[in-house]
């Protein structure tokens, strides 16, 4: 799993590539974390990410309760079809904000 | 010096208070007298020395003692006397002097001058100043059994000459005093028996403490002692290691009683002990052989088979230590195999185990049982009276194969053993069972019969986060194996996943090498089933649920994932009693769930 941080028109961008799986989901949940230190919309590019378990979704919800809690924005982009299988089955797929692009994402929050 | 005036102010210096130093005339009245004396008294020796004086001073004569004889026969010691000297303590040959004579004989003897009688000895006059001159001696006895004699000396009354009367009364009231020193000891032996029986039954409860409880009703092995006598000799145990293998054993320590329950005391320990860090059984053996050679003495010796079962495999690792042969029990054709000792018993010879400790037999139960016991049961006597023999023994496993293994081993246990009766000799019977009932849906099956049952692979992996990548590589693999499309394959990936995390986060707690993860790909042939195995305590798999969706939150999500992609999904119970074993089934070229 690899993790990069952008910042994108003011929202920070968190590109994620690999597994998230319990090995590196702790990692995840920690930048995602970070960032909201620091900015307050944010916004997960999921091109890349081959396979997510429930321990990656688990980072991808509380960093959603996070936003909400501080009045931020969370948004995912770009769910590959083996990520947005597992966020349906969970019944988070029309929890999450997603969007198609980065572009649209950041538009969307900026 | 004393004489026979010293002895009579003795007596007059002396009165006892009980007993007034007046001869009483009247024999009726002294024999009554006594009789009522020792039959009232628990303690003959104690009372003794006051019937002596009352028999001296009614013949009217100087002294009186009484020889008894120790447990040998062989030495007569004087217990009690009366008189000017105290010869308590006295020891003669059993065979020597008057009084032997009087023994030997049995018949009471008056002698009225001891220089006429060539059996007389003088030393003990010598010795002590005293002047014998007559005697009137009785011998001891109930039934056949000698106790001793009663002697008196120097009639001083009348004649100075003991007559036929004296000893009639003589041997009438040693009749009473015998009698009382009969009972005397028959009430020692009962109080000694007491106490050591109450001491047997405290070695016995510490004893009954080492062997092991009963297990579980699916724990492979269970295991049945009966002793013949308050202690065993025999002992078995069963010990359960981390990895979920089994060590077991069964011996017969030579010898019975507390001897031998303390050298099984010792051994077992040794057993208990050693197995924790031995790879193999024989190699346990030898060096329990070491030990026991060490400081054993007095000839005593062990015969022990000891085992490692795997329930995982089904297989067993045994050495024979000079002990009855175990026989294999084959379910299906009701076939025997008798697994005979390689090695000589333990406790007689050291060093002679080798560097890789004593043969190792190993074994594949098949779906069968493991039955190992002492020669308690094999030279059992029958109901119908012969002895049991391992015929016998193969016809009871064979009669009880079907009844549950506890139930069936009192049962072949009763068959040479009556409620309230005692055995010949210790008894002890260990079955170790593959649970074959069980195996269908348990890894254990699948991995013995690899190419029959569809089994495509195993894999065995510490139980932590960074195998998971390999696990999921591994599903796939398997999958793919057997042409799942990749959606299916997805899902099923992700539902074992899901799984080994829960062992991972919940059974093993988030250790770090807290243990392995077996997990077994088994196609059938509708279904790819996963059979996942821990090693970690038993999960409650009520408290395992799926979490309610609307609640968003992060966490509790696994069990949900499982479900939705599974046709089944389900805790069955682990081969060993130990552990966990969670089945996924996922039925091939169905419509997958929520696509």
């Amino acid at each position: 799993m690899a993790l990069e941080v952008n910042e994108v028109n003011g929202v920070s961008v968190v590109a994620l590539e690999g597994d998230i799986d319990l090995q590196s989901s702790p990692a995840v949940r920690q930048q995602l974390l970070a960032c909201f230190e620091k900015n307050t919309r944010v916004v997960v590019d999921l091109s890349a990410v081959t396979y997510i378990d429930s321990s990656g979704v688990a980072s991808l919800v509380e960093a959603f309760q996070v936003a909400r809690k501080k009045n931020g924005t969370f948004s995912l982009v770009s769910v590959s079809s083996a990520v947005m299988r597992v966020l349906s089955l969970a019944r988070l797929d029309r929890v999450f904000t997603i969007h198609p692009t980065i572009e649209a994402a950041t538009a969307a929050q900026g | 010096m004393p004489s026979r005036d010293a002895a009579s102010a003795a007596r007059r210096a002396a009165p006892t208070e009980a007993l007034p130093p007046e001869p009483i005339k009247d024999h009726l009245g002294l024999i009554a007298e006594m009789t009522r004396v020792f039959a009232a008294s628990h303690d003959a020796h104690t009372v003794a020395a006051t019937a002596l004086e009352r028999i001296t001073l009614h013949v009217g004569a100087e002294a009186a003692s009484l020889f008894l004889l120790t447990d040998d026969v062989e030495t007569l010691v004087c217990t009690a006397c009366y008189g000017p000297v105290d010869i308590t303590g006295l020891r003669i040959p059993a065979n020597a002097g008057i009084v032997g004579r009087a023994v030997l004989r049995q018949e009471g003897l008056i002698i009225r001058d001891v220089r006429n009688d060539a059996d007389f000895g003088s030393a003990i006059d010598a010795k002590t100043g005293f002047t014998t001159r007559s005697i009137l001696v009785t011998p001891l006895s109930v039934g056949r059994d000698q106790l001793g004699a009663i002697e008196i000396i120097n009639k001083a009354s009348g004649d100075g000459l003991f007559s036929p009367d004296d000893l009639t009364l003589l041997e009438t009231l040693g009749r009473a005093a015998a009698l009382a020193i009969h009972n005397t000891r028959l009430t020692e032996r009962l109080v000694a028996q007491e106490r050591e029986r109450h001491e047997l039954e405290l070695a016995a409860e510490i004893q009954r403490d080492l062997l092991p409880g009963a297990g579980a009703h699916d724990f492979p092995i269970h295991g049945i002692n009966i002793p013949a006598r308050a202690v065993s000799g025999d002992f078995y145990d069963i010990l359960t290691l981390p990895d979920g293998r089994i060590w077991f054993n069964v011996a017969d320590v030579s010898g019975k009683g507390m001897n031998a329950a303390l050298l099984m005391a010792k051994t077992s320990s040794l057993f208990r002990c050693l197995a924790k860090s031995a790879e193999h059984p024989g190699q346990l053996l030898g060096a329990i052989n070491n030990e026991l050679c060490e400081t054993n003495s007095h000839g005593m010796f062990v015969t022990m088979v000891g085992g490692l079962f795997n329930p995982a495999t089904g297989k067993v690792r045994l050495s024979n230590a000079g002990h009855e042969p175990p026989l294999l029990f084959n379910l299906t054709d009701q076939s025997f195999t008798a697994i005979a000792a390689d090695a000589p018993p333990l406790g007689i010879a050291a060093g002679i185990a080798g560097p890789d400790g004593f043969p190792t037999i190993d074994l594949n139960l098949n779906s069968g049982a493991l039955y190992i016991f002492t020669d308690g049961l094999t030279e059992a006597t029958t109901f119908g009276g012969g002895m049991l023999g391992i015929d016998g023994v193969r016809a009871l496993i064979r009669d009880h194969a079907e009844t549950p293994p506890e139930r069936r081993l009192r049962s072949i246990a009763g068959a040479v053993k009556l409620p309230g009766q005692s055995l010949r000799d210790d008894l002890t019977l260990l079955v170790v069972e593959d649970n074959g009932p069980m195996r269908p849906q348990s890894v254990a099956d699948v991995a013995e019969n690899a190419t029959a049952a569809g089994e495509i692979m195993r894999l065995r992996v510490p139980a932590r986060a960074d195998r998971l990548k390999l696990i999921r590589t591994a599903t796939e693999q398997a999958a793919r194996f057997c042409g799942a499309e990749a959606a299916w394959t997805a899902d099923l990936v992700m539902a074992v996943d899901e799984a080994c995390q829960n062992v991972i986060r919940h059974a093993y707690g988030g250790r770090t090498d807290a243990g392995d993860i077996v997990i077994d790909f088994v196609a059938t042939v509708e279904a790819l089933e996963v059979h996942l195995m821990d090693f970690a305590a038993p999960v409650d798999p009520a408290a395992i649920k799926p979490r309610d969706l609307s609640d968003v939150r992060p966490g509790g999500l696994g069990v949900h994932l499982i479900r939705s992609v599974c046709d089944d999904a389900r805790f069955v119970p682990p081969p060993a009693g130990v552990g966990n074993l969670f089945k996924l089934t996922k039925r091939l070229g169905t419509q997958i769930k929520g696509r």
